[in-house]
């Protein structure tokens, strides 16, 4: 399966190191955007895209909005999701859940962590499909 | 009313003023004691004032300091990516070169191999002993392989590492949303004091953006999968997790 990322983080160090990790793990095909209102402009732009992986904390639209506006969207409400973030509490990935992420990273993460994140949503979203 | 009683009344009013002047006697130093209090502490006040002005006024350089470490952070953070990607660039060239090498040198051994047991000479095969003894670089080509390996294997774990520079960006903004607070207070006890505006509010604004976001709570847990494993069994066990009494459930469970 092909895949094309869209990274989503306001920090670009952090839009940096996602994409080497991808490079790591052979996935070279990828959209960057700075918040959720950019990725959404990126998701309408280029309908190629099919895994996203955002932050949380960031300005204009947060990954928990970016999240909740792909899933109430009918094109996009299948596109899975990583969220790759700081926030730990367990309220928090409560919240990440019932927004229906697909999964959940905590920074600072390895590109192992990244690996076994993408497979296990992969393996969900087949078996699903 | 006779005018013996008029006099009698006139006397006790008089006996009451009395009174009330020997009482005042004894608190007017009272009185002049809090007026004397009261001018010593009025320096100190506008002391104080002072101090607190001068505060308030150094907190948005403070704010700002804080933004420019936040950018150079990020500027150098980037500066050492760039240094990265271009070792890793190089080490990949050289390792696609020097498995080319390797590939070759096996050809090389073959083919030298192929060519002392063609010619049957017994001095071509002591020729081609010597030469996969002292000659043949596959293994050193090998080693040279294992150590840009383990190059590429640093500087992947250098970019892992960096991911410092967005946590601690993080916990910057929230020591600068504390001090936006502090400011704030600061800024109602001025007036307070002074009843006035201290300074135009522009002067003491902090440059904050609206817009910022961050995690307080954002901190760099260096190989630590403790944190991540609790994401990890919250998430392994949504499959029964459909309604929030069962979320609830499921997360006073952890």
């Amino acid at each position: 399966m092909n895949l094309k990322f869209l990274v989503v983080d306001d920090s670009v160090t952090m839009r940096r190191i996602v994409i080497n990790s991808l490079a790591n793990l052979n996935y070279l095909d990828y959209v960057e955007a700075s918040d959720g209102k950019d990725a959404l402009s990126k998701l309408e732009a280029d309908p190629e895209i099919n895994f996203v992986i955002t932050d949380w904390n960031m300005p204009e639209m947060s990954g928990l909005e970016l999240v909740k506006a792909i899933r109430s969207n009918e094109k996009f409400s299948e596109l899975p999701v990583l969220m790759v973030t700081t926030r730990g509490l367990k309220n928090d990935i409560i919240e990440a859940l019932q927004a229906k992420v697909n999964n959940y990273i905590l920074k600072p993460f390895t590109p192992q962590v990244l690996r076994e994140k993408i497979e296990q949503i992969l393996s969900t979203t087949i078996t699903e499909k | 009313m006779s005018s013996d009683t008029v006099m009698t009344r006139l006397f006790e009013k008089l006996n009451d003023l009395k009174a009330i002047f020997m009482y005042s006697e004894k608190l007017i130093p009272v009185i002049q004691s809090l007026i004397d209090f009261m001018r010593d502490t009025i320096p100190l006040l506008e002391n104080i004032n002072q101090s607190i002005t001068d505060s308030a006024s150094k907190i948005p350089k403070v704010t700002h300091q804080i933004n420019n470490v936040t950018n150079a952070t990020e500027l150098a953070t980037n500066e050492i990516l760039d240094l990265i990607d271009k070792v890793l660039s190089e080490t990949n060239n050289s390792e696609a070169m020097l498995e080319r090498l390797l590939e070759l040198e096996k050809e090389k051994a073959e083919l030298i191999r192929e060519v002392a047991l063609e010619s049957n000479s017994p001095k071509a095969v002591e020729l081609l002993q010597k030469y996969d003894e002292k000659y043949d670089n596959s293994a050193r080509i090998e080693v040279l392989l294992g150590v840009i390996k383990n190059i590429k294997e640093y500087a992947n774990s250098i970019t892992i590492s960096l991911q410092v520079q967005d946590i601690t960006a993080q916990q910057l903004a929230a020591v600068n949303h504390l001090i936006d607070s502090v400011q704030k207070k600061l800024g109602s006890l001025i007036n307070d004091l002074e009843k006035t505006q201290l300074k135009s509010g522009e002067e003491l604004t902090i440059p904050f953006e609206d817009s910022m976001t961050f995690d307080p709570n954002a901190r760099y847990q260096n190989g630590g999968n403790s944190s991540q494993k609790v994401v990890d069994d919250v998430m392994a066990k949504k499959v029964n997790a459909s309604t929030q009494e069962e979320i609830d459930k499921l997360f006073h469970k952890l």
